[in-house]
């Protein structure tokens, strides 16, 4: 498995170079405590995808200062479709997710493993965020309590996160 | 995509897969495609029994790899920003992020 052989060189640089330094970590630890047959999933992408009746990621922002990314999030209703949502990231061909959202989020993959009994349900939101964001902070502190609030609020068992 | 990355930061469990940024599930309209790779992954979310586990999924990318990576719509700005000043891609090589006033 070559995890960096889809990147540009420059890139591929930056991500050795990052992974390389990620400071070990306590184990965080959740054991899926019920079969996947009677789990409820939520689905979250780094696609940066919002939907046409949501605030778009801040991607002027990005362009005024490359160092920062849009930290916030966005919620997914279960059946969004690539017709709802236009994706942000600027680090990704958003193109294709803009022709098929079950590239980078695939509810409707899930809404199919669920009608075959693979997994119990569907959860009723599921997320994105902008995947570049260089200073985290702001994303771990405020965002991400945000996401685990509602996921729990709707009995989220498990999460699939689908990096862009 | 990155799973030496996602697994360095602190992921609990990995389903590590070798495909293109920006369609980690698979083609535009490969239906059975994607619905694989979700299938391999929620396989993989039941059996991993412990932290790090990192599980690779039996899937190849089908296009070349200069196929499979054309350019950006727009070229991200932090790259744009290197290309002018190239003394900063050692600054993101260290993760050292510049007060904006400096950049």
């Amino acid at each position: 498995m070559d995890s960096f052989k889809f990147l540009d060189f420059a890139t591929r640089k930056v991500m050795q170079a990052w992974s390389d330094r990620e400071p070990v970590r306590p184990p965080v630890w959740t054991p899926l405590e019920k079969p996947l047959v009677e789990a409820r999933i939520a689905l979250i992408s780094s696609a940066g995808i919002a939907r046409h009746d949501q605030p778009p990621f801040d991607r002027d922002g990005e362009r005024r200062n490359p160092w920062w990314g849009d930290p916030s999030h966005r919620v997914l209703p279960r059946g969004t479709t690539e017709r709802d949502v236009r994706l942000y990231h600027m680090h990704i061909e958003t193109r294709h997710g803009e022709q098929d959202l079950d590239c980078v989020l695939p509810l409707r993959r899930l809404e199919e493993a669920q009608q075959a009994g693979l997994v119990g349900s569907v959860a009723p939101s599921h997320y994105s965020f902008m995947g570049y964001l260089l200073d985290a902070e702001e994303f771990l502190t405020e965002t991400v309590p945000k996401i685990v609030a509602q996921m729990k609020s709707e009995e989220v068992d498990a999460t699939i996160l689908v990096p862009a | 995509m990155i799973p030496a990355l996602t697994a360095a930061t602190g992921a609990p469990r990995v389903a590590a897969i070798e495909y293109p940024l920006s369609r980690p599930m698979g083609m535009v309209g490969d239906a059975a495609g994607q619905a694989a790779v979700l299938r391999a992954t929620l396989a993989a979310l039941a059996a991993a029994d412990s932290y790090g586990a990192v599980i690779d999924l039996p899937f190849q990318w089908p296009e070349p790899r200069g196929k499979a990576m054309g350019p950006l719509p727009e070229e991200p700005p932090i790259a744009a920003l290197c290309k002018r000043k190239p003394w900063l891609f050692l600054k993101l090589l260290s993760g050292k992020i510049p007060v904006p006033e400096s950049a």
